[in-house]
């Protein structure tokens, strides 16, 4: 019988697989943050990839089309689909311009297979770069600043 | 209506313990030394995340302006290509375009690091429509870039000649704080 049930229950969830889902409206802060440095620990370890210190490389990364997460104060990450009605996720400019910005967003929240994913209808409020972890850890990467700058 | 494309990795699922499914077995992809890196090889269908999430679907997958992903064959679950396999800060986006909507093989590294929330996160390496014998490099994003930014040709990688970035460089500095309080982090950085 609790076959049956667990068999009916994956089926009908699954019928919904790659099929558009209800979102859950939400309001979240935090930063707006490159995922990949985030994610890989390519560049160092999460407190290094944010911030002041990051935020050449987080240009680069938004720049280079990379997906733009929203690192929330409670450390989850939203991945950023959509905001204020620019869908252009992968190098778009207002993802941009919020590189390393903590903001207020209140939107929709689609959760798969372990991700959160976030529509930003309205971002509430841009405080801009508020982790300021420059004198921790210097530009990440070092090379973010270049010599003849320095 | 279930079909058998939902069908199938439903049972497949149902069958199978929740533990991390291990995706090694065949591939050929390179090691960026990551911490939680893992090859893996799967068979997929490239979407756009947005349409596949909310049913907003443009012609084309969004032209290369949207995050696409991949619903593995074997198992339906929607991963997420962050990187392609270029040293150069960018994404997989122009990797995955030209198959948009296609059932391809991909062959990279999974990021499996839960404590971070990376779950499903991928750096593609190499990639194939299903059948065909011959692997594309994903590594034309810089080439793509070019293309697009005809005026800021010259020497150097492309994220010192990136018109964008160097304006809000310029704007705002290297650290984002303005053009003051940068050459005051330099100074106390640098000197």
């Amino acid at each position: 019988m609790l076959r049956a049930i667990s068999l009916a229950g994956g089926l009908i969830a699954l019928a919904g697989a790659g099929m558009a889902a209800e979102g859950t409206r939400i309001q979240v802060t935090g930063e707006i943050i490159d995922t990949w440095c985030y994610f890989s620990g390519v560049m160092g370890g999460p407190d290094a990839v944010v911030g002041s210190a990051h935020h050449t490389c987080a240009l680069w990364c938004s720049a280079g089309g990379i997906p733009v997460g929203l690192l929330a104060e409670d450390g989850t990450v939203y991945m950023v689909l959509k905001i204020e009605g620019s869908a252009d996720s992968a190098g778009g400019d207002t993802q941009l311009k919020l590189a390393s910005h903590r903001i207020e967003a209140d939107g929709m929240l689609y959760e798969r297979d372990g991700l959160n994913y976030l529509v930003v209808e309205n971002v509430v409020t841009d405080d801009g770069i508020t982790v300021q972890n420059h004198e921790d850890y210097g530009p990440v990467p070092p090379f973010a600043v270049p010599e003849g700058e320095r | 209506m279930i079909s058998m494309r939902q069908l199938i990795p439903a049972l497949l699922v149902l069958a199978t313990p929740a533990v991390a499914q291990d995706f090694s077995e065949g591939s050929h992809a390179k090691s960026w030394n990551l911490y939680a890196e893992q090859p893996a090889l799967f068979q997929a269908q490239v979407v756009d995340v947005l349409c596949e999430l909310t049913g907003d679907c443009p012609e084309n997958c969004g032209g290369g302006d949207r995050q696409l992903g991949l619903v593995r064959a074997a198992d339906d679950v929607l991963v997420l290509p962050n990187k392609n396999s270029q040293a150069a800060f960018n994404g997989a986006v122009a990797e995955l375009l030209p198959f948009c909507g296609a059932e391809v093989e991909v062959d990279g590294l999974l990021i499996d690091d839960p404590d971070l929330g990376a779950v499903n996160i991928y750096q593609v390496q190499l990639i194939r429509k299903v059948g065909d014998a011959e692997w594309t490099k994903a590594d034309s994003w810089t080439k793509v870039w070019a293309e697009k930014n005809p005026e800021a040709a010259g020497k150097g990688p492309w994220y010192r000649r990136d018109p964008r970035v160097k304006a809000a460089i310029a704007k705002d500095g290297y650290f984002g704080l303005g053009l003051e309080t940068d050459k005051d982090i330099k100074e106390l950085l640098f000197e």
